[in-house]
Parts: structure tokens; sequence; C-alpha cells
């Protein structure tokens, strides 16, 4: 039992932290791609922001030769995160209001 | 070096200064537009007085003026010069070059008003006269070639001034050609000299000639290369073609071209490296006979044309066969002579001719008739013109003709001598021809019964050339012969010909007057009581007739000959460019447009699919340069993309 709490409480390796978050990312990576509402591929690219964050920290703690750059970086991405969301759904909101839909398979302005 | 900088920035302003008003005019033109006569008469009138400078000096110190810089240096390979040189020869030819360019740019003020490009009209003209000036003052091969080139270009843009009209166009085209034809003649000979002697200055290859560093038959064929590139340029046979055609130019570049520019050019050149020509008498004789043909075969040429200017322009080819007839033979001087007073009677024919054509708007000899009345200032000059040209004593065409005729005989070329005399009767014949149809008998057009006489602005330097047509000869007469003095080949190339003085020979004189005569007399019996018998006379020898009126065929046999080759070869080469390397560049464009194409439906336009293609390269790029530890990743995560994407593919 002791040796169960201890391996709870026992410190996680890096490994763990880095499986998590490539999991992490590979179920954005595979939403962003696959679903079809747009909100949706946010959450899903938010997934993949998020995962690379926790890659960061888990790094900076890590890696005590980083300096902790690590954590500043994940500050950065989360402030651009946040705009990138912003803007996002705004374009989002615009195409909802011409074409009544957020499906992103019915949107192909973009086709050459 | 033996002259002052002053002396030398003179000498060298000469050719300077019209170049100066070439750029004032060819940037500024089109502000200056009227004012451009103004500027470039200033330019010329400079030039002729320098050139008065320029003759005094050489004739007082008895030496040539001469001063170079270096160019292009080749280091131990020697060097290529920029330099002046002028003897008494190239003095005279500048004093006449610049007198008739200001003559006939006074003129041109008048006859060239209303012209679109009046400016650069003048332009041209000036550049025309500096390259003509720098040509004359070259020391060696290689400046001599790059004012050579000039000369030809000038004479295309001038020929070719009213290019709208495309016989203008042609004619500036051909006259381009054929003069390319001897110029490209004329560098190859420029080239073996060099290769032989290792200079370019005539000196340089006279001297290495002597020495005997450079012979045989590889120095003939160079001389006779040169010779070429003159006969090109003097419109000799067989390259004078292009000279009647270029009547096509405005007539006071005609009087330009034939006077003092272009066409001197070839004879100058002989003249300017006479010390190379002696030493290879079969060029001598080439150089003669070749002068003694054109001079006969033009003169037939002029007996029937209709067209006034092209009846002087065979004229000037003819003329030009006695220069060359002339210093073939050694006479030097004399040729040279009559280089100096041709040029001014054959200025005034052609202002003559430009001012019966500014009064009535036709070239044609049998629209005119009795300008006489209507025009006395054209008339009585076109006279002494003709005169002259005929070689009448006492005018400037006699004492220079006479003495050509005269050397022909006493140094026993009895077949030159007896072609010369025939050419003294054709030509007063032909020229008295036109005079007569156009200014006796009665009006045959309602222009001429209309024509008034030209403006004074035209009529003045034709005044000033007949009476230089009248009194230059008087300077080269038998009693002091100041010409000789001035104008004289160097001592080798006196010894090399071996030339005995003759003493002048009154009954030579005597005769060829006399058949001058005959020529004017059988001009006014055919023509001026009767015209009908020249008709009649014309309709019985029919074919002889038009053998002359087509000019011996020549342009006919050098259209099958050459024009029509090249111009297959030019339609094979454009269908090759076409067919062959066209396809090839268009199949190219084709080939990258059809690729597009290909491409094209990837761009659906569906922003996951770029995301995926984005997805799928990062990890193909991570794969490829992925470092150790990094790869695992990388792995593990293309793993579980793959999976992803196949998964995503089936729903």
């Amino acid at each position: 039992m002791q040796q169960f709490l201890d391996t709870l409480s026992a410190t996680v390796p890096l490994e763990g932290y880095l499986v998590v978050g490539a999991i992490t990312f590979a179920i954005g990576a595979w939403g962003a791609l696959i679903r079809r509402n747009a909100v949706v591929v946010f959450m899903c690219i938010e997934l993949m922001i998020n995962a690379v964050n926790l890659s960061l920290v888990a790094f900076a703690d890590y890696l005590p030769n980083a300096g902790g750059a690590g954590v500043g970086y994940a500050v950065l991405v989360i402030a651009v995160a946040a705009g990138e969301v912003a803007v996002g759904l705004a374009i989002v909101l615009a195409v909802f209001r011409t074409r009544r839909t957020v499906n992103v398979d019915e949107v192909n302005l973009m086709k050459g | 070096m033996n002259q002052t900088v002053g002396q030398q920035l003179i000498i060298a302003a000469i050719p300077v200064l019209p170049a100066l008003v070439f750029l004032v005019l060819a940037l500024f033109g089109r502000y200056i537009s009227e004012g451009a006569q103004f500027v470039a008469i200033f330019g010329v009138a400079t030039s002729l007085v320098f050139s008065c400078f320029a003759l005094f000096f050489v004739a007082r110190d008895g030496r040539p003026i001469d001063f170079a810089v270096n160019w292009i240096d080749f280091g131990a390979g020697g060097s290529f010069q920029m330099g002046i040189y002028i003897d008494g020869l190239a003095a005279v030819m500048l004093v006449v070059v610049c007198f008739v360019s200001l003559m006939i740019q006074l003129y041109s003020g008048a006859f060239m008003q209303d012209d679109k490009r009046f400016a650069w009209y003048y332009a041209v003209l000036n550049l025309f006269t500096a390259s003509m000036l720098g040509l004359v003052v070259a020391p060696n091969f290689i400046e001599l070639y790059v004012f050579w080139e000039l000369v030809g270009l000038c004479s295309y843009l001038l020929i070719g001034h009213w290019f709208e009209k495309p016989e203008a166009a042609r004619a500036a085209q051909k006259a381009f050609i054929v003069t390319r034809v001897g110029d490209a003649a004329l560098f190859v000979g420029i080239i073996m000299f060099w290769r032989a002697t290792g200079t370019t200055s005539y000196e340089g290859i006279a001297q290495a000639a002597q020495a005997g560093f450079v012979g045989g038959s590889l120095f003939t064929a160079a001389v006779v290369l040169v010779f070429v590139g003159a006969i090109g340029k003097s419109a000799q046979f067989p390259l004078h073609v292009w000279l009647p055609d270029a009547m096509e130019g405005p007539t006071p570049v005609s009087a330009l071209i034939h006077a003092a520019t272009m066409v001197a050019a070839g004879v100058y050149l002989v003249a300017r490296t006479y010390d190379i020509f002696v030493q290879s008498p079969t060029a001598m004789l080439v150089v003669a006979y070749i002068g003694g043909f054109t001079a006969l075969m033009a003169a037939t040429m002029a007996l029937t044309k209709k067209d006034m200017k092209r009846v002087i322009a065979y004229s000037t080819v003819s003329q030009l066969g006695y220069m060359m007839l002339a210093l073939g033979i050694g006479a030097y001087t004399a040729g040279i002579f009559h280089l100096y007073n041709h040029a001014f009677f054959k200025a005034l024919l052609f202002l003559g001719a430009g001012s019966i054509i500014y009064a009535m708007n036709s070239y044609n000899i049998f629209d005119m008739g009795g300008l006489r009345r209507r025009m006395p200032v054209t008339f009585w000059t076109m006279v002494i013109a003709g005169v002259s040209l005929a070689g009448i004593f006492p005018l400037s065409g006699f004492w220079s003709k006479d003495a050509i005729v005269a050397s022909a005989f006493a140094d026993h070329y009895y077949v030159l001598f007896a072609m010369a005399l025939l050419t003294v009767f054709l030509t007063t014949f032909y020229i008295f021809r036109a005079i007569f149809v156009a200014f006796m008998g009665e009006p045959r057009s309602e222009a001429a019964r209309e024509a008034i006489e030209s403006p004074g602005i035209m009529t003045g330097p034709m005044v000033i050339l007949a009476f230089f047509a009248v009194i230059s000869g008087l300077v080269g007469t038998p009693l002091r012969d100041f010409f000789a003095e001035i104008v004289v080949p160097s001592e080798f190339a006196t010894e090399a010909l071996a030339v005995e003085p003759h003493e002048f020979n009154v009954t030579l004189a005597v005769v060829s007057v006399v058949v001058g005569l005959a020529g004017i007399a059988l001009a006014y019996a055919l023509y001026v009581p009767k015209p009908e018998r020249a008709t009649a006379l014309a309709r019985r020898f029919s074919p002889i007739y038009t053998f002359l009126d087509n000019g011996w065929y020549f342009d006919a046999l050098y259209d099958r000959i050459f024009v029509r080759p090249a111009m297959a070869i030019g339609i094979f080469v454009r269908q090759f460019d076409r067919s062959a390397l066209g396809s090839f560049v268009t199949g190219i464009g084709r080939g990258a447009v059809g690729l597009g194409e290909k491409l094209r439906p990837l761009q659906g336009g569906g922003a996951q699919n770029y995301a995926l293609f984005i997805l799928v390269s990062v990890l193909l790029l991570g794969v490829i340069v992925g470092a150790q530890y990094a790869f695992l990743t990388v792995a593990l995560i293309a793993v579980i993309a793959l999976a992803a994407v196949a998964l995503g593919a089936r729903l």
C-alpha cells in the first residue's frame, strides 16, 4: 500500500507529460482535420495548442539549463491563442452571416 | 608634338564642334525647332574658320600637325591611338568639307522649311560633317574606321529622312547594306595589316612594308581589301548601285553626300594611305582600271536618265572614277585637285536641282522646260556648274580634269586615256542635255509655267558656289601651281612611282576642250531646235537605250544573285525560328500551363485539406531532418496522425 502511495506521490517522469501532450495533440489534429463544424475545429486547435504548452512547461521544469524559458513561451502561446480565437470566431460569425452555415466543407472560397 | 596646346585645341575643335552641335540639337531639338539652323551654322562656320587656321599652319610650317593620345593600351601588345594628323591634303579637305557643309546648311534653312523633323535633320547633318572631319584628321586605321562607320550611319539616316516614303526607306537600307559590303572588306584589310605589322597607323604600316615586314600576295590582298572599302564608300564599280537610289533623300543631303562627305571618303582613304598603295603595283593598277571603267560606265548610264538628280548622281560616280583613275596612275595631286574642284561644282549642281524641285516639285526634266526665264539665277549658276563639270577652259573643272587626262597620256596609259577622253565627251553631253531640256524650249507642265525663283537664302549659297566653281581651279594653273605646293605625295611615294614631271600639254588641253564643246553642241543639236530628233534616235536604238536606262541591268543582276538568295535565307531562318525554336518555347509554356491544370484540383478550397497537407509535410520534414530523440516523438505523432487520417477518411 505504502509502495502504491509512494508511486502516486513520486515525481512524474518527463516522458509522461510528453506522451499526454502527444496524445492530446493527435486528438486535436484529428478533430481539426475531420470535424465539419467550425466551432469544434477551433476547439480542436485549442487542444493542439495546449498540448504544445504542456510539452513546453514540462521541458521547462525538467531541463534546468533552459532557465525556465519554456514557461515564458507557454505564456506567449496562450496570448497568441487568445488573439487567434478572437479573430477566428469573428471569421466564423462573418461566414455564418453571409452563408447561414458554419460547416467548413461548405465554405470553399479559396478554391484555386 | 610641335604645336602649342592652344593650337592643338583649335585643331581638335574642328571635328568636335559639329559633334557638339549634334548633341545639343539631338537633345533639345524639339525646343529649338526652327532655331536649329542658327546653332548648326554657328558650329560649322567656326569649324570653317578653324580649318582655315589649320591650312594656314600647315602651309606656313610646311610640316604636318601631328599629335595623339593612347586610347586602348594593350601594354606590351602596343596600343590603339586617337589622334590628329593634318598635312596639306587633310587641311584642304577640312576647308572643303566645312565650306560645302556651311553652304548646304544655309541653303537647307529654306529648302527644309516646314519639315516636321527640322531640328533632327540639322542634327544629323552636323553629325555627318563631324564624322567626315574626324575621318579626315584620323592618323590611323582604327580611328578612321570609327568615323567611316559614322559617315555610313549618317548617310543612312539622311537618305531615309523621309522614311514615311517606302522608296526612301528602301534606298537608305540599300545604301547602308551596299556600303557595308565595302566596310567589311576594309575591316578585314585593317586586321590583316594589324596582324602583319602590329600597328594601325598609316605611317607605321607604310614603313613596315618598306622594311619588308609585310609583302607579297598578303600585302597586295590587304591593300586591295582596303580599296574595296573605298569602292563601297565612293560608289565605284561594282558597288555603285546605291548612289543613284540615294537620291530619295532631301536634295541638300545629296549635295553634301556627293560633294564633301560620304563619297569623297573613299577617294580620300586611297590618297591618305598612298604610301601603302604605291608599294603594290597590282593594287595601283586595280585602282586605276576600276576608276577608269567606272567613269565611262556611269557616264553612259547618265545619258538616258529623265530624273535631274539621277543624272547628277551618275555624274558623281563618273567623276569619282576620274579621281580613282588619277590616284591609280600616280597623278596624286591631280586626283585630289579634282576632288577639291568637284566639291564646288557638284554641290552647286545639286543645289540648283534642289532649287528647281523647290519651285516645281518634280524631278523629271521632261516636266520642266523654259525655266531659263522663270529662274535666271538657277539657270546661270547651273550653266556655270555644267561648264565647270564639262571641263571647259578656264573654269575650275578644266584644270583638274585636264591634268588627269594629260597624266594618263604622258604615263602611257593609253586605254585609260581613251576612256577618260570618251568620258569627257559623254559628261558634257549628259549634263547639257539635262540643262537644255530643263531650261530651254517651252514649259511642258503647268508647274514649269508658274515656277518662280527660289528665295535669297537658297540662291545666295548657289552664287557663292558658282563663284568658286569658276575660280577654284586657278590655284592650280600651270603658271603657278599653289595647290601642288600644299598637296604633295610623300617623297617616298614620288620615288616609288618614279613619275617624271611632265609639261603642260597645250595640244591635249585643246583636244579635251574641243571634245567637251562637241558634247555640248551635240546636246544642243538634239534637244533644243528639234527635240523630236532625240526621241527618234532613242526609238531607233531602243535596245541600247533600255540597257542604259536600266543602268546596265546591275540592279536586276544583283537582285538575282544576292538580294533574292539573301531574302530566301531570311525567310528560311524566320520559318525555322517560328517552327523549331518558337514551338520549343511555346511547348515549355504549354507544359507549365498543363501541369498547373493537372494540379488545380488539389486546391479544392477546403481549409481542412490544406491543413492536412501542412501536417503531412511537417511530419515528413520531421522524419527527414529529425534528431535522435525528436525522431521518436515525431514518429509517434506521425503514427497517431496517420491513424487519425485513416480513420477520418473512413468517416
